[in-house]
């Protein structure tokens, strides 16, 4: 741990924040004491609402008009940040604190080219003419790795893949030599594959330029590769703060054992179950193909050609029953687009074959069958209706497929909820007054209410956190256990994955690349795209050496 | 419900259009009861008067006292003006979902028929509808009525395209729930707020609408107490008492305005981005 010397370049004081509601005084931030010295990476992590980015914005001084300041001071290489006038801020903002955002969509101006939003940076701060900025932003291109600078420098943002648009705010951020540089999940809105070339770029560029930064993240599998120190941050309180081997090997604070304890970790396997492989397949899915997009009314007039986008094409794969089959890919890889064919929400080419009965289409999508495959969607705020009580989301599969059971339905709802592990008294709230996990649970009981055969879970995790993830998790393996349920497990995460499926599927721009069983995965005869996959997933520290290595 | 109350009276257009609509219901319901006269005696000798202890605001040509028809006519004009409304609403809101809901071809067909329709001004068409069915008060409102659905169809698919997608409705498709428990359970009542604020600034439109549909003779029929007909029947003794003419538009002018403001009211209270 480095003492309070000269080489500090950014210091928070027992610093506090508030936020004044509807609902009274809300203490984001509590006391915070963080120091970063020059050319040191330190990890910020927490979970969602737990002020972290709350913190970055109190860096930048960049406050809502609702935010009151209750104390401590934030000092940039001994100036006290929250004492400068907006003038003074606005001349610091940029030249010697800069910032990178999570998602480069948005986070980049839709109207300016990138060549533009670049060398505004430059001309504001280090006052160059529009000429030199405009060859110094291609040098700087350049510098972060994108081919072809000059011709990048006239591309609008829209014409720039996610990857090359992070590495433009990323080069912004460098431009002007900034002594500290805020890092805001800025991999999270990207693929694996691109996010870690993006975090080697990160490290290249913090190695060679020496700038304090503070990296701002959910994940401590990345966490535990890129810095050096970690500091925990949960409800507006630092509970920890280490080196990453202190954190990971040896954590003090009960919330740091608990966060490390629900990454997942792939050597550690959660499922026991074991499918039989010579029965009849439950689902059998036959050159599936789907094609998005319709012929435009008048182009046949107009004679213009069109061309239908493929979601999917002709992937063959089937499902055990009682198996956990994982799909993984990357966004846009066709992995939703298969799900929601095997739920009869897009019309698709090829064959099914669901115990032993075949289904064409949407039209042989039956009652049974749609009883018998049920599917729990991403974001459990967008799949549960904002205007209905959960009583009322639970009994619709209860009314619909008529389950011949005992009781009365508030009985059987309650039953429900208490299998998910939720109090029969959350059948009278409606959805926004539940958390994400508890959202995310009834969503499960609804898809568990018909003693489905088969439960598509789309990316069911990924809009939680950590610690609630790895309970969802445990209570689908309960399910699982329970009652033989096959579920296909569609997800970007690899880690995750590999804990708990029996096979996995690896999908790529629409095509099926390979199914594998979850434990060859590692093996060098995989797909090469398969091995890429693997070797971008960040593991977490405290895994064994090989897998770290992979 | 007190929530949003709250919040429409922190804006200030919320706040004195609520008021404004208030006292128009106030207005409606006890009317009759505070009406000091009968609307439809007649005084030879007290035509045209202006202000005065006996009659507050004057009578007309006939020496009818202009308060009590004011006061009485408020039933018939903001009653068929919000019924009229609710009525348009209702058909618009429900073609609105139902094409979004079957979007592909029956989408762009419906649409297609609506942006036919809606080109066609709504006065020109309700005159249509009038002259169709023949001129009555009730068939003024189906007239109005008819002519507003196909705008509110119009602002309820765009609301209905992005509920459409939402995950609630895919899980209800994938469930094998029939469209109509989607449209009407899943996708209705999330498609409410906006079409609240459209339908409150509409009454004021219904309201001019009707007035002028009264002024033109094909609404309300002499000598009902309907404030667009009053107006009609003013402007011809308007240099005799200006008075006739000045109250009612007056009357008008207050409900449409006050609607309009409690519509934009509405629309900053309901919408989560705005206000804490």
């Amino acid at each position: 741990m480095t003492e309070t010397t000269n080489n500090t370049v950014l210091q928070v004081r027992n610093y506090s924040l508030d936020y004044l509601t509807a609902g009274g005084v809300f203490h984001a931030l509590k006391n915070i004491d963080l120091q970063v010295g020059a050319g040191e990476i330190l990890g910020l992590v927490g979970e969602s609402g737990s002020g972290k980015t709350s913190m970055a914005w109190s860096i930048m001084r960049y406050l809502p008009s609702n935010a009151r300041e209750a104390g401590g001071d934030i000092r940039l290489r001994g100036e006290d940040l929250t004492a400068k006038s907006p003038a003074e801020v606005n001349r610091i903002r940029g030249k010697r604190i800069s910032m990178v955002f999570q998602d480069p969509g948005t986070s980049l101006n839709p109207t300016l080219s990138l060549g533009t939003q670049l060398t505004e940076t430059l001309r504001r701060h280090r006052g160059l003419t529009a000429r030199q900025a405009w060859s110094e932003g291609e040098a700087m291109l350049d510098r972060v790795g994108l081919k072809n600078p000059a011709e990048m420098m006239k591309r609008m943002p829209h014409e720039a893949s996610g990857g090359e648009k992070q590495r433009v705010v990323i080069a912004t951020a460098f431009a002007c030599n900034p002594e500290c540089i805020i890092f805001d999940e800025p991999t999270t809105a990207l693929d694996v594959i691109t996010s870690r070339q993006i975090l080697d770029l990160f490290l290249d560029l913090q190695a060679e330029t020496g700038v304090a930064s503070l990296y701002i993240s959910h994940d401590l599998a990345l966490l535990s590769r890129t810095a050096k120190r970690v500091a925990v941050i949960r409800h507006g309180e630092i509970v920890e703060e280490g080196t990453v081997d202190d954190i990971f090997n040896a954590p003090q604070h009960d919330y740091t054992r608990q966060l490390i304890a629900a990454a997942p970790r792939p050597s550690d396997r959660r499922t026991q179950t074991r499918p039989s492989y010579r029965d009849q397949p439950l689902m059998k899915v036959e050159n599936v193909s789907v094609h998005y997009g319709r012929k435009p009314f008048l182009s046949a007039l107009t004679g213009r050609s069109f061309e239908r986008f493929a979601g999917n094409r002709a992937v063959s794969l089937s499902v055990q029953p009682g198996e956990i089959l994982g799909i993984v890919g990357e966004s846009g890889s066709g992995k939703s687009t298969l799900a929601k064919a095997m739920t009869g929400l897009n019309p698709f080419e090829g064959q099914m074959t669901f115990a032993g009965r075949t289904i064409a289409g949407l039209a042989d999508m039956d009652r049974a069958y749609r009883k018998n495959v049920q599917m729990i969607f991403q974001h459990p705020d967008a799949s549960l209706n904002p205007r209905q009580k959960i009583r009322e989301i639970l009994a619709r599969p209860l009314k619909l497929y008529g389950e011949d059971e005992n009781g009365t339905m508030a009985q059987r709802i309650g039953d429900m909820l208490e299998q998910v592990r939720l109090p029969r008294t959350h059948a009278d709230r409606y959805p926004h007054q539940l958390s994400g996990g508890e959202k995310q649970r009834v969503a499960i009981a609804r898809a568990f209410a018909s003693r489905p055969k088969l439960v598509i879970c789309d990316e069911i995790t990924s809009a939680l956190d950590v610690s609630v993830q790895a309970s969802i998790i445990e209570l689908l393996l309960e399910l699982h256990r329970e009652h033989s349920t096959a579920f296909l497990f569609i997800t970007h995460d690899l880690n995750l994955i590999r804990q708990i499926a029996h096979r996995i599927a690896v999908m790529y721009r629409g095509d099926l690349l390979e199914v594998v069983p979850a434990e060859d995965i590692t093996s060098p005869e995989r797909a090469d795209y398969t091995r890429r996959l693997l070797a971008a997933v960040p593991t977490p520290a405290g895994a064994a050496p090989t897998e770290r290595d992979f | 419900m007190i929530e949003l109350l709250k919040r429409l009276l922190r804006t200030p257009q919320g706040a004195v259009g609520l008021i404004l609509v208030v006292i128009v219901f106030i207005v409606v319901v006890f009317g009759p009861w505070l009406a000091p006269r009968d609307p439809e005696a007649m005084s030879i000798l007290a035509r045209y008067k202006g202000p005065s202890a006996n009659f507050l605001l004057g009578t007309d040509q006939y020496g009818r006292d202009i308060l009590s028809r004011l006061l009485i006519g408020a039933r018939s004009t903001v009653t068929m003006a919000v019924f009229a409304t609710l009525a348009g609403t209702f058909a618009g809101a429900f073609i609105g979902t139902v094409s979004a809901f079957l979007g592909g071809r029956a989408d762009e067909f419906i649409m297609r028929t609506i942006d036919a329709i809606m080109a066609i001004p709504n006065l020109l068409f309700a005159l249509l509808i009038v002259n169709l069915l023949g001129s009555s008060s009730i068939n003024a409102l189906v007239a109005v009525a008819v002519a507003f659905a196909p705008g509110m169809a119009r602002i309820t698919r765009s609301v209905a395209l992005a509920v459409r997608k939402q995950d609630y409705v895919s899980a209800a498709i994938a469930r094998g729930e029939s469209s109509r428990y989607i449209i009407l359970r899943e996708m209705l009542p999330n498609v409410v707020a906006p079409i609240v604020v459209e339908a409150t600034i509409r009454v004021s439109f219904a309201v001019m609408l009707f007035a002028t549909l009264s002024f033109l003779g094909l609404g309300a029929q002499p000598p009902a107490t309907e404030w667009g007909l009053m107006v009609s029947e003013a402007r011809q003794y308007m240099h005799l008492s200006a008075g006739i003419l000045i109250w009612p538009s007056l009357a008008i002018a207050i409900v449409a305005i006050g609607f309009n403001l409690l519509g934009d009211g509405l629309r900053d209270a309901l919408n989560p981005r705005t206000g804490g």
